[in-house]
């Protein structure tokens, strides 16, 4: 067993490596991080997960549902550390991951992954408490400022590959199913039809197996109950064509078994200095987080029920509407963003007729939100029209291979923006303290009191 | 818009290796875990045992007790944070706290300064409307300010220094006797309260034991130490009592414009005793008006999991069972005999009355990259108030 092999032993069982290996698999990571482009390319199939925030045993649990590395390919959108308490065993376990299967695991930042917010929200003080000095956290930071800051993920299918985890018997998924809810365990909660008059299927409401869902079946149903989300009107009556809300609906203009257009992953959102993917490969990234400009708004910003671009209430990074998603990922021939950063409840969220995807990946966030938490499978397109290798930091890809420069509206694009990849939310909750052979630290929430 | 609002503490002295010591709390504190406060609250415990075991109960209720009188100390940790960040203006919060300050989070910070100037301004509201007031003699009115396990609240010693003139204010505060002693040594030792307050006395003949002690213009002091269960054993006003001698509060007025806070107090009791409680008040104070702050929704999801981590620390808040829902604490003090009830949560009042430059003062203290949860935690606490009146209205937005 390599050193590498034992130190990733040692830390999923949540035990901090030296500080001496931290050193050298820090170093690793940078010689291999540099190679990558601020646009990694990934191609599908491809599992994306949202907010970590140091949640080690749900990290855990993530990997239970997910599948183990290296046999799925995972995606992680930043924010690794801060908040809770095993931001340190959390972070060095995905690093190692990475350095040990490079291809099948792609980390990005998130704001979090900062010298300055790391100092406020936890890890730095954890590092402080954990090695006795600030050595292992200037590791780490040297390491926050050589991730990347986006990924696009090419070859998704729009068609889901059969649910691995259903059954013992792989079960047939119905080629126009564009978006399926599962538990933990791989039931299938909810199914929504990409062709316009299809119903769709509300299977297993969640509630009866998700019981922090209360009020919503999902980040669907979720959405739909939203007065923020626009789309379709017909809050809880999933009976028309797509998802109520997500409004990912029959009206979209993709082609059964074709390729879908790519997906760009990136922490918060978009920026007003940034209009094509390619401007997002030209920055210079190798830097603490700045307070403003390009970068930092790509890793603080939020989607909002606003026209254009707005002020963001977190003090760093905009608001931005539908108005400037859409017209971005149409210039950028993109499906859909994914992006991580903002809680919800639900554990993902789709807005703006399923242009853009909240992903969050920290179940019961900070040991007190009583959320669940989403990670987003995209299956693999097997038509053979989008096969592309994984490149690193070209220029001029971010047409996803597809076509020429997409400037103009096209007449025919007004009926729909490109359709997007065919969706597998999987939905858990918490992992139960106590069953995992760790001592039992019970965590302790602040309130008013 | 975005720069100065992410402290820099990259600029500060307490990095480094001193960081420590410097927020020895905040290590846990800084990950939204109360645990920095243990010290202060094993203490407390330690000197409750004996001021809550007097005569009944169970080990396990006084045991509560004492659990329900740290949180005291969890608020004091909480408001001396929000102090040292800057969010609050309070320089008597250090005093009350022993040892060094933990930082919380920017959202307890917010919240801890939401809660407290939303207080504060339905008391400046409610001082402001009895400042020209004759009493029926003719001679300036003296109004009445009664805060329910008020522990160690500054909120007092900020009326009395305030360069406002608040003048003629009798503050009464409650709480278990432990607590209240324990301010009384605070009051004695310290020089900086020396200068607002006269030696405290005792003042014999009410119940439990009470200390008094005066400020300037007119103003006075009652620390009653008391556990507010007595109040709901007794009836109310003009029922039948002759069974029991009755409660009495030393120097508590019945004939002049009252005040009662309870914030996170009333919660910690059966509802029915916070009902008895208020009710005693009610029932003897024709012009009173009454300012609630608690947790609501127990019933979503947050909510379940704020329950649940309470629990584990052996907190429960009876009321919120009862009153789950906005609404309910309207229709509470609906039915408690308040004419004009009002209600907001704690993020619309951030949304409300925190005005916009002192949004943007906020803001630039520290960054607050907990939209969500902030919208989440402060969803899930109340200010309810009401009043009942020709003399004084209180705010009357909601």
């Amino acid at each position: 067993m390599s050193d590498l092999d034992n130190a990733i032993a040692q830390l999923r069982a949540c035990r901090p490596i030296p500080e001496a290996q931290v050193r050298e698999l820090c170093h690793k990571a940078r010689e291999l991080l540099i190679e990558e482009g601020n646009v990694v390319t990934v191609n599908a199939p491809v599992t994306i997960c949202g907010d970590i925030h140091g949640q080690f045993h749900d990290l855990m649990e993530l990997f239970r549902v997910g599948g183990d590395v290296p046999d799925t390919n995972y995606l992680f959108m930043g924010d690794f550390v801060d908040r809770g308490f095993y931001s340190l065993e959390s972070f060095l376990l995905l690093l190692c991951l990475k350095v040990r299967y490079p291809d099948r695991m792609t980390l990005i930042r998130g704001n979090h992954e900062s010298r300055q917010i790391t100092t406020v929200y936890g890890f730095y003080d954890e590092c402080l408490r954990k090695y006795g000095s600030a050595n292992v956290w200037r590791y780490c930071c040297d390491v926050f400022d050589y991730l990347a800051l986006g990924a696009i993920v090419l070859g998704a299918s729009n068609t889901l590959s059969p649910n691995s985890e259903a059954g013992s018997a792989a079960r047939e998924v119905e080629e126009d199913t564009e978006i399926e809810v599962c538990n933990a365990d791989g039931d299938i909660m909810s199914q929504f039809s990409r062709l316009e008059g299809g119903a769709s299927r509300l299977l297993d409401p969640v509630g009866s197996a998700m019981r922090p869902s209360a009020t919503a079946t999902n980040g669907i149903g979720g959405a739909a109950d939203s007065s923020r989300n626009s789309g379709l009107g017909g809050a809880g009556a999933p009976s028309r064509t797509g998802p109520p809300g997500s409004g990912a609906s029959g009206s979209s203009g993709g082609t059964v078994g074709n390729p879908a257009g790519a997906v760009l992953c990136v922490h918060g959102g978009l920026s007003p200095l940034i209009d094509t993917v390619d401007k997002i490969r030209l920055l210079d990234r190798k830097q603490e987080v700045p307070h403003e400009g390009a970068m930092c708004d790509l890793l603080w910003s939020d989607p909002d029920e606003i026209d254009g671009w707005g002020l963001s209430p977190r003090g760093a990074g905009f608001l931005f509407g539908a108005d400037i998603v859409k017209v971005f990922n149409h210039r950028n021939d993109l499906s859909l963003i994914a992006r991580a950063h903002q809680l919800v409840m639900e554990g993902f969220k789709e807005m703006f007729d399923a242009s853009i995807v909240t992903v969050w990946s920290a179940p019961n966030y900070c040991y007190r939100c009583g959320n669940v938490a989403a990670l987003l499978e995209l299956s693999e397109d097997s038509s053979g029209l989008g096969i592309l290798s994984r490149t690193n930091g070209d220029v001029n890809r971010s047409d996803g291979g597809v076509g020429g420069p997409r400037g103009v509206l096209m007449e025919n694009d007004l009926a729909g923006l490109r359709s997007g990849p065919a969706r597998r939310y999987r939905v858990f909750q918490a992992a139960p303290q106590d069953s995992r052979g760790m001592p039992a630290k019970k965590p302790v929430a602040d309130y008013f009191l | 818009m975005s720069a100065p609002s992410i402290p820099n503490l990259f600029g500060t002295p307490s990095r480094g290796s001193s960081t420590r010591g410097d927020r020895g709390g905040s290590s846990l504190g800084g990950l939204g875990l109360g645990l920095g406060r243990g010290r202060g609250r094993t203490r407390v415990r330690g000197g409750a045992g004996a001021g809550a075991g007097s005569g009944s109960g169970s080990t396990s209720a006084q045991a509560h007790d004492a659990t329900i009188q740290g949180t005291d100390t969890d608020a004091a940790v909480s408001r001396l944070s929000a102090v040292e960040v800057g969010y609050l203006d309070d320089p008597f919060a250090r005093l009350f706290v022993q040892g060094p300050a933990g930082r919380r989070l920017p959202i307890i910070n917010r919240g801890t300064y939401t809660r407290t100037t939303a207080i504060n301004q339905i008391v400046d509201r409610f001082l402001a409307q009895t400042a020209s007031g004759d009493d029926d003699n003719g001679s300036p009115q003296t109004r009445q300010i009664v805060s329910l396990g008020a522990g160690t609240d500054t909120r007092s010693l900020r009326l009395f220094s305030s360069s406002t003139s608040n003048s003629r204010i009798a503050y009464h505060e409650i709480d278990f006797p432990a607590i209240t002693d324990r301010k009384q040594r605070i009051v004695r030792a310290s020089p900086q309260l020396r200068s607002i307050l006269s030696d405290p006395v005792s003042a014999e003949g009410g119940t439990g034991t009470t200390w008094r002690s005066q400020a300037r213009n007119d103003c006075e002091l009652f620390c009653h130490g008391l556990d507010l269960r007595a109040l709901a054993q007794q009836p109310a006003d003009g029922q039948d009592s002759t069974s029991s001698p009755g409660v009495v509060l030393k120097g508590l007025r019945t004939d002049v414009p009252t005040l009662l806070i309870s914030e996170c107090c009333l919660c910690y009791l059966d509802a029915a005793d916070a009902s008895a409680v208020i009710r005693w008040f009610e029932s003897r104070i024709p012009d009173l008006g009454v300012v609630i702050y608690e947790p609501v929704k127990p019933d979503d999801p947050f909510g379940r999991m704020m329950v649940s981590n309470l629990a584990a620390r052996q907190i429960h808040m009876p009321t919120l069972d009862v009153y789950r829902l906005p609404a309910d604490q309207e229709r509470r003090l609906a039915e408690a005999g308040f004419g004009q009830v009002r209600h907001m949560t704690i993020d619309k009042i951030w949304g409300r009355w925190v005005l916009h430059e002192e949004k943007a003062r906020l803001d630039r203290l520290e960054g607050l990259d907990e939209v969500e949860e902030w919208d989440l935690l402060a969803g899930h606490y109340i200010v309810a108030w009401a009043w009942r009146s020709d003399k004084f209205q209180l705010p009357d937005d909601s």
